[in-house]
């Protein structure tokens, strides 16, 4: 009989619960696509109940809930932190502490609560289930791991080693550790709020941003905020910081030190917060690599798995790849918090109940982490005839991806749902807005008249994997998007000199310029974040591709997340039409059903829908 | 928000959405549900022909018997095959339903299907939905709308008419029905009343249900009062209209059962349909009447009053002999 194992994590950011059964993943999601609130820290109710619905089980026939972390080390640590800067941490103990004495402790209580059953309820340790999360479903038998984020518990980084023996006997054990308050998470966080941007997700943004940058600061940040030691871990100088003692990540000392109050969220982004993102980016990407080497020397490994909020930079990722100790490289997609669910059950499965660890060749046990709920053609059928919305129906796969395809390549910005949604903040080709890169204007266009976003952020290619080495300076898998490399020399355009360039802040006259010949998924610096599409994970999503490619001789796709700013990605038909109907999107996919936009009935919203979802 | 369950059918007003597996959050910990490939929530596909010396039930009903709140094999459907060796059912069950729209089901569904015996599991509740034309469901993003459903009408001389099919597509809000609302299930007598004291809680609106004798489904009362004679037209078409013995099952509501309300004038029309009429009846309230006051308490859950796996298991076995009984009589294998 299966034993299933339910991973949760909750009550921090991004919440989310998984189910593993006999180490097999069978689902993962986030309770923020269901509640529809961005980074939803509540108790997922209802990605519970979807992973439930996927395995079609009852609550009782469960064999654990495995909690993502130990919340009575995290009382701990956040106890000793107030302790260690006296009355200064008063309010931001007030302000933690319901939630640590409260909700956190009472994590198994509310569990049971919910399944209305005494299934048991383990806790596992924050960075443990991240390394579980980046080592159990990767392709490696044997694998150096290492975790980085902003803090778990106690730890902030650690390093780790996992192994399985010829019958799938698995063993995994954290080898050393970097506590708080020193974090590479903390820090890039921190520079992340003083540019102006949101914690916990506007990391990406500043990512976005550096390659516009000169890492100018890197040197005034390696001698005041961080020391790099020389066994890999690092000391953050905590007099610059405000999280210990402060609500804010920074203070006055850390303003100082660049020249100035910290930028308001949504006013013009200036040369400095570009040249601040482009030296926290280099200095993370040293650290990053120093990390890298120490787990190779102390490992052995050839190969290491990765997971934390850090491995989220793909930046760094493709440098590790390129410059790294390690032949190869796997990186848990859902990274962040959302991940620690899936390591927690897959922990659990492996180590409480034994169960025994199957290793294909080449390839993850993530199942190019379509993880999340599917709505069948059925269900979209029933959805599109309740609200009588023109649509037609193409069963055929071919004929559909060949009228999608040319859609794309006329121009049109096409919404893409299909199959299971994705478990991770990236979207894959399930629940995708896509576009032709070969055009200059799309990436502002998305930008702006789709994503609602600031228009420097770059999109990524969706590329199938056979032409990948064609296009970029990279011949592996990336099937999470979670590498970035350049574009071949000889697709690069030269830069031509924009106002930008010539000392102007205004970054539309640089996105605007075409770089390569697929100018809408080349960053500024020509790099790109890319996706290879092989032809397992997803069917549908590969044939279109593949279509767009005969039609166009082009192989790539714009690949962006079906949703608008601040909006957590679309779920359903329901909220996939919702998005279509308020962007500027030509052509909805549902399944097998096409909806244009031209033929559906007017929109009785207000502009007033722009405020229900909170900017990131 | 949940998946949807349910699409449209233009005589039924809806039925689940074929082949769904779904699981519907619940005060109880959640519940599965599973739909066949001809919309209706049964394990198996409704074949036409039945297997020999299988015993086949085919059973109508509203949320009750489709199994609201607990998983399909909870349920009293699935229990009897349990109960009853070799015996199969086939749920044609659909949520929100009037006896009329259970009655178009087996028109739609069922009527060429092979059976034993067909049961109407009729919830007290359905004599006021089936004068209904609109009934309240809360749409995707949780508001109140109005479905339009079908509806007969019963001339003076007690001839059926059916109107509103094909059932208009779009539901209509509160302020668009206007003077239509009067002609909407409003779930229950005395709407306003009923939300004011249910702010109080459950005792509260149990203690005020005592206190003013409150009687849920009034349409019982008399024997030549519309409702029930709408409700007698439509079991006697239906009956007329099978060629399988028509067992009628009036399930009571939870406060029959426990006191509340009286049972005596539901039950005594059922028990004049039964004599005036080739309407076969099996009462469960006798079943239920007979439990402990404390397991009484256990037929509905907490707050939601759709009968629990405990209310299933006692439904089963208030149904199982009167079934075993058929299967023995000497009318057994009456088929299509």
């Amino acid at each position: 009989m299966t034993r299933y194992v339910l991973g949760v994590s909750a009550l921090y950011h991004d919440s989310a619960a998984t189910l593993v059964g006999d180490g097999e993943i069978i689902a993962a999601a986030q309770e923020e696509r269901f509640s529809r609130k961005r980074h939803d820290p509540s108790l997922p109710r209802n990605a519970i109940n979807y992973c439930l619905e996927e395995a079609f089980i009852e609550n009782n026939e469960l064999g654990a809930v495995a909690f993502y972390d130990n919340p009575w080390l995290t009382f701990d640590r956040a106890l000793s932190s107030v302790l260690s800067v006296g009355s200064r941490g008063k309010e931001q103990w007030l302000a933690a502490a319901p939630s640590l004495l409260g909700a956190k402790l009472r994590v198994k209580q509310r569990l049971h609560a919910l399944l209305q059953c005494e299934v048991p309820v383990l806790f596992t340790q924050h960075h443990l289930a991240h390394a579980a999360s980046a080592y159990f479903p990767s392709p490696f038998a044997d694998a150096a791991v290492l975790t980085m984020d902003g803090v778990g518990e106690w730890a902030t980084t650690s390093l780790g080693m996992g192994t399985t023996d010829a019958e799938g006997r698995t063993r995994l054990e954290l080898l050393r550790e970097v506590r708080y308050p020193d974090s590479l998470g903390l820090l890039y966080s921190a520079m992340t709020q003083y540019c102006g941007f949101k914690v916990n997700s506007g990391e990406y943004k500043l990512m976005g941003l550096a390659p516009y940058g000169t890492p100018r600061y890197a040197t005034t940040i390696k001698q005041n905020l961080i020391e790099l030691l020389a066994d890999g871990s690092f000391r953050l100088n905590t007099e610059y910081f405000g999280f210990l003692d402060e609500h804010s990540m920074t203070n006055e000392r850390f303003a100082a030190l660049f020249g100035g109050p910290a930028r308001r969220a949504e006013s013009r982004i200036t040369r400095r917060e570009m040249d601040l993102a482009a030296s926290i980016q280099a200095v993370l990407e040293e650290a990053v690599l120093g990390l890298a080497r120490s787990a190779h020397a102390t490992t052995g490994a050839k190969r290491l798995c990765l997971a934390g909020g850090v491995a989220l930079n793909c930046v760094a990722n493709g440098r590790l790849l390129r410059e790294g100790p390690f032949a190869e490289i796997w990186i848990q997609p859902a990274a962040g918090d959302a991940g620690g669910a899936l390591g927690a059950a897959l922990l659990c499965s492996f180590e409480r109940f034994d169960a025994r660890r199957k290793l294909t060749p080449g390839r993850d046990a993530q199942k190019g982490s379509y993880l999340g709920p599917a709505y069948g053609s059925a269900q979209v059928k029933a959805f599109i005839e309740r609200h009588e919305l023109p649509s037609e129906r193409v069963e055929d796969l071919t004929e559909r991806s060949r009228r999608i395809a040319g859609a794309i390549a006329d121009g049109k910005i096409v919404g893409f749902f299909a199959g299971r949604m994705e478990f991770g903040p990236r979207a894959l080709g399930a629940r995708s807005i896509l576009g032709d890169p070969r055009s200059a204007a799309t990436q502002s266009q998305m930008n702006l008249k789709i994503k609602f976003r600031e228009s420097f952020r770059p999109f990524a290619p969706a590329v199938l994997r056979e032409h990948c080495a064609d296009l970029f300076e990279l011949d592996a898998d990336s099937p999470y998007m979670l590498l970035v490399a350049p574009v071949r020399a000889e697709l690069r355009l030269p830069k031509r000199d924009s106002a930008f360039e010539q000392g102007d802040d205004d970054l539309l006259s640089v996105v605007r310029e075409a770089r390569s010949t697929i100018p809408a998924v080349t960053h500024v610096d020509y790099s790109a974040r890319i996706q290879t599409v092989d032809s397992v994970g997803h069917p549908a999503f590969r044939a279109l591709i593949e279509a767009f490619f005969t039609q166009t001789g082009c192989p790539v796709l714009v690949n962006t997340s079906f949703n608008v700013r601040g909006e957590p990605i679309v779920c359903t038909p329901q909220d996939a039409y919702r998005c279509f109907m308020r962007t500027e999107i030509e052509l909805l996919v549902l399944e097998d059903y096409l909806l244009w936009k031209d033929q559906q009935p007017k929109q009785t919203d207000d502009e007033s829908w722009r405020d229900e979802f909170e900017l990131d | 928000m949940q998946r949807q369950l349910f699409e449209y059918h233009p005589v039924l007003g809806y039925r689940f959405i074929p082949g769904l597996k779904a699981r519907v959050p619940h005060e109880a910990g959640g519940y599965l549900v599973q739909v066949n490939n001809q919309g209706f929530r049964c394990q198996r596909d409704f074949a036409l022909k039945k297997s020999p010396g299988t015993f086949r039930v085919l059973l109508f009903g509203d949320s009750f018997s489709a199994g609201d709140g607990v998983s399909n094999r909870q349920r009293y459907g699935d229990l009897l095959e349990t109960l009853l060796p070799n015996t199969e059912v086939f749920n044609f069950a659909l949520p929100g339903t009037g006896t009329d729209q259970q009655y178009l089901a087996f028109k739609e569904f069922a009527q060429d299907v092979e059976c034993d015996v067909i049961v109407a599991a009729v919830l007290v509740e359905n004599i006021r939905r089936n004068t209904a034309r609109y009934r309240p469901f809360a749409d995707e993003n949780g508001k109140q709308v109005y479905f339009p459903k079908p509806f007969f009408v019963r001339s003076t001389s007690g001839e059926l008419e059916l109107e509103g099919v094909p059932v208009a597509k779009a539901p209509l809000t509160e302020a668009e029905l206007g003077q239509a609302l009067k002609s909407a299930d409003q779930g229950g007598r005395l709407p306003v009343l009923r939300k004011a004291i249910n702010r109080f809680g459950p005792r509260a609106k149990q203690l005020a249900q005592r206190l003013t004798g409150y009687q849920p489904v009034p349409g019982y009362n008399r024997a030549d009062d519309p409702d029930w004679l709408l409700m007698r037209s439509i079991l006697a078409l239906w009956s007329s209209a099978c060629h399988a013995p028509f067992l009628v099952f009036p399930i009571p509501l939870y406060q029959h059962v426990e006191g509340t309300a009286s049972a005596e004038p539901y039950r005594r029309r059922f028990r004049e349909l039964e004599r005036e009429t080739r309407i076969s009846l099996c009462d469960p309230f006798e079943h239920l009447d007979a439990l402990p006051a404390s397991d009484k308490r256990r037929l509905r859950f907490e707050s939601d009053v759709h009968p629990t796996p405990f209310a299933h298991e006692q439904l089963a076995r208030a149904l199982a002999p009167a079934l075993s009984q058929l299967r023995q009589s000497p009318s057994q294998g009456s088929t299509t």
